[in-house]
């Protein structure tokens, strides 16, 4: 490895959390706007986690305080791994160890809200992982490789092969950004009948740790969305700020649905979109 | 010592171990059980020295080898026909009918013998499926010992049964490693059918009435492919070819007139691999004590039949058929990953993961690509290390608890502290990187991009793998701290010393798979394709379309492992006491707050009680498998049609 790209890892690694915090305080100031209220500081997520940080730690289970562990480890490899330009497909399997961990952390304890979270955490993940694959082929079509370094070289934003597969992807960063329609396994709204599901009884400092992993995890997803218009810098600000925004309004705009609901229609419509996409590569080799 | 000599020992020691076996002394059997086990692991780890290597064995004993194989072949055959005989089951006596005059017509008529070259081919692929069978097979048969001992105890005969039981698992290992050792077709076939023979009077060594039923469901189906088997012979020799296994892959290639051998072939492998719609008589192999079951999945029997495929697989590369068999081994790795999904039967979860993992390894052969090659013939080794120690961990679980249900093993982690933690290796190393079954994984599913069902199938049958394993490994832990540490765990030294070497290797060999990848597997691989062609240079396993570093991810996360139990182990933080109670809405016990539940309507005290969730109303096996098993049939008569 090179001086560059160990300074890229050594980058991603600060800069992701400072970025995915932001991105939380930035999302909810926008969703307090849409709301018609006046919002948090920009830096609210960050005071809170530095607030929990502090506080006792207080677990049912050891395991639950190894399983927080393994998934900010899992997560920051993720974000490493593709600093380095490594594999699409490695990174992805990488962060099903942090995924399953933290599912195993709330299957630890006996308590009826994490148990039930974690059962749907898990549905959440069997509907997005064949899709994040789905992808990860797409790419594959259009670049020959699953190597970011190679998909990176390719000298066209891959988006413009690859349309509807990004619709794909965005219903797998929805999953992951735990929104509405699909925030069935932990709300952002704590006054429902799961309590907050998965994480219910991760609290204080592994809360926090679980808090940063998450971040971890969103600007892993994001850069897999920038490398769709790779090509300039311009066209993956847009792009990325787009689908963002779209983020915020469908949570805004949709209810909770159910877990079959989103199985059947994230996998109908996704698998679906995803053969007209591969339709229309094949049409347009001819 | 010379190679010949070593494939020799491998092959007849445990047939003579086996057959003294039968003097049903304890000391005795321990110590021809072990013994052989040591010797055949030995030399298989001795036998990797040698490059590639053919011969034929001028004579066994003074008699001449070929002849002895024959007659063998007949008295087996005959065996199984005067037990169709008494168990007046005319479809296993028409399927021995239906492979006795054929091979008799073989052997009498079409001179079996010509062109055929050495009868022993022993290439780098032989010798990793010899080590699997060897090593892995022998723990299991070691920790057999210990096991049948509790298991008769429960039973409380008369007199002991060890003697036929250790028979047929010492002859099972005699037969595997001849099976993978022959190029002279006919022998493989005599091997094969001794391992059809030896998982039948396994599986029914219990003799209750369903261990009678599975077993002569087992003995059918099996039986189905040997007809096959025997089919293709005929054919081979009708047009000329001889029964080599060598000389048919390096035949020309994809010629229509070799299609439909090899298709026939490949059947016989998938009825032993049992693929879809032949799922039910491995299911059904559950019945049996565990060691069986676990020899079974792992190192035999099973992998007789994805060994077969795999080594065909160069004789079908480039043919609509290959398409056809990597769909119909991705419709088994999906379908049964459904069924694993719906089940909270330990052993069934275990079951259908296997027939899982082989749809894959059949898949793979199809895909017929260099990377989809090295992906079959890894997930080989590293899925027999773990699902042997995952199976060995349920038998000992199951004895000690008295159930193999998932639901019963929920905080076994407080009662059997030293087993559950090698079941979270087990399972660990079976679903997540990076261990060697997910790096077989991460291959295969770069190799079959460019077949979109084929990934479709793999994608969403890996998401529904990493759901049944995730939960399992959660509920082991599902516990709160007890005040008291518990008793620690009693493990008789036969038990304890094949889950650990089998733990240990499920983790050591997963980190040396780029040397063994290098060092087995490449050199295989080479003979038939010379591009894409994985490279295995300083643990990171890289091809033209993708890379993965092994050993940056294995460095990580070992150091996050060790970081983890420390963090998780500190006195500093929280003492043993400390631990708080499940959050239940403020409602728990005001007394004790230790107490699990909480109160409910109208002050009643309620225990709660959660479970995972099985989808039985969507996915249950008796609701799919009829459904599974229609797509199944279809594609393959899809996919003999293919041959044509």
């Amino acid at each position: 490895m090179d001086f560059k790209t160990i300074s890229f890892v050594i980058l991603a690694i600060i800069l992701a959390p400072l970025a995915g915090g932001l991105l939380a305080g930035i999302d909810r100031r926008l969703t307090a706007w849409f709301q018609g209220r006046f919002g948090p500081p920009i830096l609210q997520p960050f005071y809170d986690v530095i607030k929990l940080l502090g506080k006792e730690p207080q677990v049912v289970n050891y395991w639950q305080i190894f399983c927080v562990h393994i998934y900010l480890i899992a997560s920051i490899l993720c974000v490493a791994l593709f600093a380095m330009q490594a594999d699409l497909l490695m990174i992805f399997f990488v962060m099903t160890i942090g995924a399953v961990f933290m599912v195993v952390g709330a299957l630890a304890v006996p308590s009826p809200y994490s148990q039930l979270g974690a059962q749907r955490e898990l549905i959440q993940m069997l509907t997005y992982e064949p899709l994040l694959i789905i992808v990860f082929v797409g790419i594959y079509f259009v670049t020959d490789s699953f190597k970011i370094a190679d998909i990176l070289a390719y000298d066209r934003p891959i988006f413009l092969a690859l349309p509807l597969l990004y619709l794909v992807l965005t219903f797998a960063l929805t999953i992951k950004l735990r929104k509405s329609p699909f925030d069935i396994s932990a709300s952002h709204h704590a006054h429902q009948e799961l309590v907050r599901g998965v994480l219910t009884e991760y609290s204080g400092p592994y809360l926090a740790i679980l808090e940063i992993a998450h971040w971890y995890d969103i600007v892993l997803i994001l850069a897999i969305c920038s490398l769709f218009w790779s090509t300039s810098w311009i066209g993956l600000v847009i792009l990325l700020a787009v689908t963002y925004m779209a983020e915020i309004i469908i949570d805004n705009v949709t209810p909770r649905m159910t877990w079959k609901w989103m199985l059947t229609y994230v996998w109908a419509v996704g698998i679906s979109l995803s053969f007209f996409n591969m339709a229309l590569l094949y049409a347009k080799s001819f | 010592m010379l190679a010949p000599q070593l494939i020799g020992i491998s092959i007849a020691l445990p047939f003579i171990a086996a057959v003294l076996c039968l003097i049903n002394v304890k000391p005795l059997r321990s110590a021809l059980v072990i013994g052989t086990g040591v010797v055949v692991s030995v030399a298989s780890l001795a036998l990797v020295q040698s490059g590639a290597i053919s011969f034929t064995p001028e004579s066994f004993l003074g008699i001449n080898p070929d002849g002895l194989i024959a007659i063998l072949d007949f008295a087996l055959l005959f065996v199984i026909l005067g037990i169709a005989y008494r168990m007046k089951n005319k479809l296993i006596a028409v399927l021995t009918l239906l492979q006795i005059v054929p091979l008799a017509f073989l052997e009498l008529f079409m001179n079996p013998g010509e062109n055929m070259g050495p009868a022993i081919y022993v290439d780098q692929f032989s010798m990793i499926m010899c080590m699997v069978i060897s090593i892995v097979g022998s723990l299991i048969c070691v920790y057999g010992l210990a096991y049948m001992k509790e298991h008769e105890h429960h039973l409380k005969l008369a007199t002991s049964r060890q003697g036929r039981f250790f028979f047929f698992m010492v002859l099972f290992l005699g037969a595997m490693n001849g099976l993978v050792f022959s190029n002279n077709l006919l022998w493989l076939y005599f091997f094969w059918e001794v391992t059809t023979f030896c998982s039948f009077m396994l599986i029914k060594h219990d003799d209750t009435e369903i261990a009678v039923k599975n077993a002569t469901r087992a003995l059918w189906m099996n039986m189905l492919g040997g007809v096959a088997f025997v089919l293709a012979l005929v054919i081979f020799r009708s047009q000329g070819l001889p029964l080599s296994l060598q000389e048919i892959i390096t035949a020309e290639p994809a010629s229509k007139l070799i299609l439909l051998p090899v298709g026939l072939l490949c059947f016989a492998g998938f009825t032993k691999a049992a693929q879809l719609p032949f799922q039910s008589w491995l299911c059904g192999a559950m019945v049996a004590p565990t060691p069986i079951s676990a020899l079974l999945h792992s190192s035999t029997m099973v992998k007789a039949g994805v060994y077969l495929v795999i080594r065909l697989a160069p004789a079908f590369a480039g043919t609509v058929f290959s398409n056809y068999v990597a769909l119909f081994g991705a419709v088994t790795f999906l379908g049964a990953a459904v069924l694993a999904l719906s089940q909270s039967n330990g052993k069934k979860i275990l079951a259908y993961s296997t027939i899982s993992n082989l749809g894959m390894i059949v898949a793979c052969a199809g895909i017929n690509t260099p990377a989809a090659m090295a992906a079959a013939v890894l997930l080989i080794v590293f899925h027999a290390i773990s699902k042997a120690l995952m199976f060995l961990c349920v038998g000992t679980i199951e004895q000690h608890i008295g159930s193999r249900d998932i639901e019963d093993m929920r905080g076994l982690i407080n009662v059997m502290p030293r087993t559950t933690m090698v079941a979270v290796i087990g399972i660990v190393t079976m679903f997540l990187p990076p261990f060697g079954a997910l790096l077989s994984k991460w291959m295969a599913v770069e190799a079959s991009a460019h077949l979109p069902l084929v990934v479709l199938m793999l994608a969403v049958g890996s998401a529904l793998t990493m759901v049944f394993w995730g939960r399992w490994l959660g509920l082991l832990m599902t516990s709160v701290v007890p005040d008291k540490a518990p008793l620690a765990e009693s493990q008789p030294c036969l038990i304890r010393l094949p889950l650990l070497a089998l733990a240990v290797a499920a983790v050591l060999i997963s980190f040396v798979a780029p040397g063994l990848y290098s060092s087995m597997v490449l050199p295989v691989l080479e003979r038939f394709y010379d591009t894409d062609l994985y490279i295995a240079a300083r643990g990171v396993i890289s091809n033209n379309i993708g890379m993965f570093a092994l050993y940056p991810v294995f460095v990580v996360m070992t150091l996050g492992v060790i970081y983890a139990v420390r963090a998780s182990s500190s006195k500093r933080l929280i003492k043993r006491g400390n631990y708080v109670t499940p959050y239940v809405c403020g409602l728990q016990d005001p007394g004790d707050s230790r107490k699990l539940g909480f109160k409910g309507p109208l002050g009643v005290w309620a225990d709660f009680k959660t479970t995972n969730w099985y989808m039985e109303s969507l996915i249950g096996e008796s609701r799919i498998t009829g459904w599974i098993n229609l797509v199944a049939i279809g594609i393959l008569i899809i996919l003999l049609a293919g041959v044509f």
